[in-house]
């Protein structure tokens, strides 16, 4: 049986809110949580300036801290409007598409070592940039069939390999908060979900089928079958007889009647009238369900193309096998349609709370509860009203995420300062799981590389001129030896050094110093087995970029995938070149040698890809990965921000912290210090600004006037300075 | 920095990740311990007969046939012939004529047998002893051993060459495996940058750690003070006289013996490594997922292997050290007895073996057996998930033993049903 859930919804009190007032949804939220909080003794503590604001906001909506150019403008900007144009602003700005692209990508487990993955990926960020409504975004999701280079919301259901008991499990929690699949192997031990319930939902997918094909899964797609796979009773009671169960939607809804519809629903029609009028289609509207706009339409539009968005010219299958490719190949699931519909439709309060309840956590440091994917009668809920009031908000925005993240940082509650030390950790505990002090929160993994590079002017110009950085680097390479003697080798021949007119390199991925992948990548493609070691050494602070935009045009396909092999991860060319070279064996067995080789290079670092843009999840030694980012391998797991000696020794002797440090000759800090007279105070100040968005105090000043002119020149002692800035707990933690 | 960085501490303890703890309910009251005490749910102590583990994880797979459990004259002998080896009665593949020398030191179990034969769901068994689940990680088993068994010296108690261990799940950032991704090579992230001086950098650090005092007294949240003592154990390992174990030179004699590649040097590397106290060092090779002309892929392997592993033992047992240690080599199954049409042969979990040597285990002893042709086992089978429970046990770790979570859940160190080998043992 299904427990009924605690559900104060919208109370009158909140849409009298919404009419008579002039209140902000921001006002309006914090006064719910002041008045959940108002039976506690609580410590509330002071809310925080505004360029700490304008820090926070920007790491979370941005993924980066903010440059010196927008902390100027920022104080131009008039005190009573400038946090809320700042939000205007970043939410508008490229990087936001980015960074909750990040966010998608870890609530929906999206790996672009995946089939389907990078797709999905560059989906979720077309999603974001068109600003498509996140239930829209979820039908898709849930309901898609086809091939992943046309149909790229597909990658979400073959990420499960397309099981329909792993959807199930994974569609319940992701997109409803709910942990049904531990009713998977028997009845929920700690929840009223029973087992036949989950058969019930898992029978949603259970037409689903995958094809799979041959050549790096490029022609693997879904469809829909006629038999339904989820069988009952389960296989391992050992049945004489297994039946096929029936699709049962086991999650209760809310009634809304007719005539009496709370306000954010109806706030809600209005929103998708408005948008259905911009975009010219027809208007007139029966039932609330028709307000759940365009899957039809998506898969109407797909079929005058062939279903799913086929290509029709581009397949073998057409010759291959004489189907009807209209109506049995990339069939549409009718199932999952009506799961996505049933799912996103507004009774079903359990989608808009789940995912505000991950929003607020992910700008909070701390759901409503927790975790986040467990909704549970069992799990208590920090504050109702405010939960449920804020999933009001954001259906009625037409499940806007940018509405709800300018409702979020709004909030008193948001701009909370943490508490200090002469707080007793407990009551530091109780005000941060009330919401009215922040508790410290380190920047995830990819906001804190692109914040390092920035501060520290690696990511546009170079910083330095050519040739003002040439260094002699020594590597080890691994070079194939020619076959042994009495071997004959059929096919092509194994290049020794000698011959081979290009020194063998190390395969060091893109964005930085001078070597491209490029012809590394030639040598390998080649077959030519002349190749580097890989994986170590600095390589842990890089990352390959993964080509939203390519992946998404249909006719650059082949480009993008050309383009994703040359970006993959060093571990998985190296896992292939192993796998190659294994069936190379079939000619001849490779030896090889060790060689150490020196070469020049320009070591002038720049980094034209933001981490955001980055494959994830990265290689599992990789920074991104010691500093938390999970491995999207499984549900219920989140970014980790424990401590570890790896991130120390990554920050300490890492390269990106020591390059950003030092000071490049075309830095404004260099003139600065290079001045006739230069300008230390300055420098000092602006070193400050650029690392921690804010000036030294008196004390910190001074300090930072020894430490400068305590080294061997000042351009080292403001290196000195900078380093030690970028480590601080103050850079890394909000 | 503080003068007790650069003393040897011990195992770290840090503090659970308060983010984690919360998801539990009613945990409150947990907050700000140490995991180990949250941990720490003494079961039965048994003096370790090993202080020191070196695993070979084999991915993809290798076949039993070809190496542990050859059947000559049988349909299935595939393309090696079995010779005789430095134990009496057991024979082994013709690939591994050096480790066939060995052979005294070491046994084998030729009768893991499991019904899986999926790669990832497979490896993540017989590393952690469960199969994989939503909502939690189970740790690997040299995340056990460090969780079970304190570091040594500055250098870490888990180390992860040429690949990645199984992640450390529910015990926590310090469990995790110190990565090696270039066996031998300088690791840069252990020394301060070029151009930095050790003056320099140590002014650095006093600065760096006057300021975070000051940040981290003020607010008082222990994920700063987890920081300080992360960047106390970078600096201690920075420090530590130990490092120059994890360094080879392309010199080295001894890479002549071991073979000049990545496997050779990871075996080297993993003798320095427990040398110097490492508790656990886990070498990962891939590349035996054989579907096709699996003859040459194994003489490539055997070519590699063999000297590699041989010497291992060789040195670990002249320097005094094979008995404390134990060498363990497994793959997460076998392959099919019958070599397939593209001469290769395909995924077998029905049996397979293992090899093992040191630490305790008995010399130059086969424990169970596969029937004739290798396709089932014939006496004493044993699970995939025995294997961590095997190693726990030569540990002196009680895998039956309950931790709690930070999410508050109880997990086995390994999963229940799983058994160590026990006649294993001398």
């Amino acid at each position: 049986m299904i427990k009924k859930l605690p559900f104060i919804g919208l109370g009158l009190a909140i849409i009298a809110f919404g009419q008579l007032s002039a209140k902000t949804a921001s006002e309006t939220l914090d006064e719910l949580l002041n008045k959940e909080n108002s039976d506690q003794q609580l410590e509330t503590a002071p809310l925080i300036e505004d360029l700490a604001f304008l820090r926070k906001v920007t790491v979370d909506l941005i993924g980066r801290i903010p440059t010196m150019e927008e902390i100027t403008t920022f104080q131009k900007w008039p005190l009573s409007e400038r946090r809320k144009m700042a939000v205007g602003n970043l939410l508008e700005d490229k990087r936001f598409n980015d960074r909750w692209t990040v966010f998608f990508s870890d609530m929906l487990r999206i790996r672009s070592g995946k089939a389907g993955g990078p797709q999905l990926m560059a989906y979720v960020n077309k999603c974001l940039k068109e600003k498509t409504p996140y239930d829209h975004m979820a039908r898709e999701l849930i309901s898609s069939n086809g091939k992943t280079t046309n149909t790229p919301a597909v990658g979400f259901i073959l990420g499960d390999d397309v099981d329909p008991m792993a959807l199930a499990g994974a569609t319940s929690q992701i997109f409803m908060g709910v942990r049904i699949a531990c009713a998977q192997c028997h009845n929920h031990p700690f929840d009223d979900w029973e087992q036949k319930q989950f058969y019930g939902f898992a029978a949603y997918f259970g037409k689903t089928k995958f094809i799979e094909q041959s050549d790096f899964n490029r022609n693997a797609y879904t469809t829909e079958g006629h038999e339904q796979m989820v069988l009952w009773p389960p296989e391992r009671l050992k049945p004489p007889e297994r039946f096929p169960v029936a699709a049962k939607f086991p999650f209760e809804l809310v009634k809304f009647e007719k005539d009496n519809r709370p306000s954010h629903i109806s706030r809600f029609q209005s929103k998708r009238e408005e948008s259905k009028k911009e975009k010219g289609e027809k208007e007139k509207f029966v039932s609330l369900g028709d307000f759940l706009d365009d899957i039809d339409a998506s898969a109407s539009e797909s079929r005058k193309t062939g279903p799913g968005g086929f290509d029709l010219e581009g397949s073998l299958m057409k010759d291959k096998k004489k189907v009807n490719l209209k109506g049995d190949i990339y069939r549409q699931s009718n199932l999952r349609k009506e799961l996505a519909r049933l799912i996103t439709q507004p009774e079903n309060r359990y989608f808009p709370r789940a995912f505000v309840n991950r929003a607020w956590k992910e700008m909070m440091g701390r759901g409503f509860f927790e975790p986040i994917d467990n909704y549970s009668a069992y799990n208590e809920v920090s504050h109702t009203e405010t939960l449920e009031y804020l999933a009001d908000e954001f259906v009625a925005s037409g499940y806007d995420v940018r509405a709800l993240l300018r409702i979020i940082t709004g909030t008193e509650a948001y701009r909370r300062g943490h508490h200090y030390s002469d707080t007793s950790e407990k009551e530091r505990k109780k005000a941060e799981h009330r919401f009215v002090a922040a508790p410290v929160r380190r920047m995830i993994s990819e906001a804190f590389y692109d914040s390092v590079l920035i501060a520290g002017n690696l990511m546009g110009e170079k910083k330095w001129r050519n040739g003002e950085n040439i260094k002699t680097i020594t590597e080890t390479v691994r070079i194939a030896l020619p076959p042994k003697e009495e071997e004959k080798p059929e096919a092509d021949v194994v290049k020794t050094p000698e011959a081979n007119p290009e020194p063998p390199q190390p395969v060091t991925p893109a964005s930085t110093t001078e070597p491209t992948m490029s012809n590394k990548m030639a040598n390998m493609a080649g077959g030519t087995m002349i190749r580097s070691r890989v994986v170590g050494g600095y390589d842990l602070e890089q990352g390959l970029e993964v080509d939203f935009d390519g992946l998404l045009s249909g006719d650059k396909k082949v480009k993008g995938e050309l383009a994703m092999m040359k970006k993959m991860s060093d571990e998985k060319i190296r896992m292939q070149q192993e796998q190659s070279m294994m069936q190379q064996t079939t000619r001849r067995r490779m030896r090889y040698t060790y060689r150490d080789q020196t070469r020049e290079i320009d070591d002038n670092p720049s980094y034209p890809t933001s981490a955001l843009r980055m494959q994830s999840p990265a290689a599992p030694p990789s920074f991104f990965r010691v500093f938390g980012q999970p491995s999207r391998d499984r549900l219920g797991e989140f970014r980790d921000s424990s401590a570890s000696m790896r991130q120390s020794l990554m920050l300490l002797n890492g390269k990106n912290v020591h390059e950003a440090s030092r000071v490049g000759t075309l830095e404004p800090l260099h003139k600065m210090l290079t001045a006739k007279s230069p300008n230390i105070d300055k420098a000092i100040e602006y070193a400050y600004l650029a690392a921690l968005t804010r000036k030294p105090t008196e004390e910190e000043h001074l300090e930072a006037l020894t430490i400068v002119h305590t080294a061997d020149n000042l351009v080292d002692g403001m290196a000195d300075l900078r380093w030690v800035l970028f480590n601080t707990h103050e850079f890394r933690f909000l | 920095m503080k003068s007790s960085s650069l003393q040897n501490h011990g195992c770290k303890e840090y503090h659970v990740n308060r983010r984690q703890v919360i998801q539990g309910a009613g945990v409150a009251t947990l907050l700000g311990m140490p995991i180990r005490n949250l941990l720490a749910q003494k079961g039965a102590v048994r003096p370790p007969t090993a202080d020191h583990v070196i695993l070979f994880r084999n991915g993809g797979s290798m076949t039993h046939i070809d190496t542990w459990d050859p059947k000559p004259g049988r349909p299935t002998a595939g393309p090696f012939n079995a010779i005789n080896t430095s134990a009496d009665g057991i024979q082994i593949s013709e690939i591994f004529p050096q480790l066939a020398r060995q052979m005294k030191h070491a046994s084998l179990i030729r009768s893991i047998t499991s019904p899986i034969a999926a790669h990832g769901l497979a490896s993540y068994l017989i590393q952690t002893s469960y199969t994989p689940n939503n909502n939690v990680i189970h740790p690997g088993i040299g995340s056990i051993a460090a969780h079970e068994r304190h570091q040594i010296g500055a250098l870490p108690a888990f180390v992860s060459i040429n690949g990645n261990a199984q992640k450390a799940g529910y015990l926590g950032q310090k469990c995790e495996a110190y990565f090696i991704g270039r066996p031998g090579e300088k690791d840069p992230y252990l020394s301060f940058p070029a151009g930095i001086s050790k003056v320099r950098g140590t002014k650095r650090l006093e600065i760096l750690e006057r300021m975070n005092n000051r940040k981290s007294s003020y607010l008082g949240a222990p994920e700063m003070k987890d920081v300080e003592t992360s960047v106390d154990d970078a600096v201690a390992l920075m420090q530590s006289p130990a490092l120059k174990s994890m360094e080879i030179d392309n010199d080295n004699p001894d890479l002549q013996r071991y073979g000049d590649t990545d496997f050779g040097r990871a075996s080297l590397l993993a003798r320095n490594l427990v040398e110097s106290g490492v508790r656990f060092v886990q070498i990962n090779r891939g590349g035996f997922d054989n579907h096709g002309n699996i003859e040459d892929a194994m003489l490539t392997h055997g070519e590699v292997m063999d000297p590699a592993m041989a010497s291992l033992i060789e040195d670990l047992n002249i320097r005094g050290m094979l008995d404390r240690t134990m060498i363990v080599m497994v793959s997460e199954f076998g392959r099919t007895p019958r070599v397939n049409g593209n001469a290769g042969r395909d995924h077998w979990s029905r049996v397979f073996s293992g090899f093992f040597a040191g630490g305790g285990v008995k010399k130059g002893h086969v424990i169970g057996a596969s029937d004739k042709d290798g396709m089932y086992p014939d006496k004493r089978p044993v699970k995939p998930q025995d294997i961590p429970a095997t190693i726990c046990h030569a540990l002196g770790a009680d895998w039956k033993k309950t931790v709690i979570t930070p999410q508050e859940r109880p997990f086995k160190l390994t999963k229940d049903g799983s058994d160590p080998v026990f006649d294993l043992f001398a």
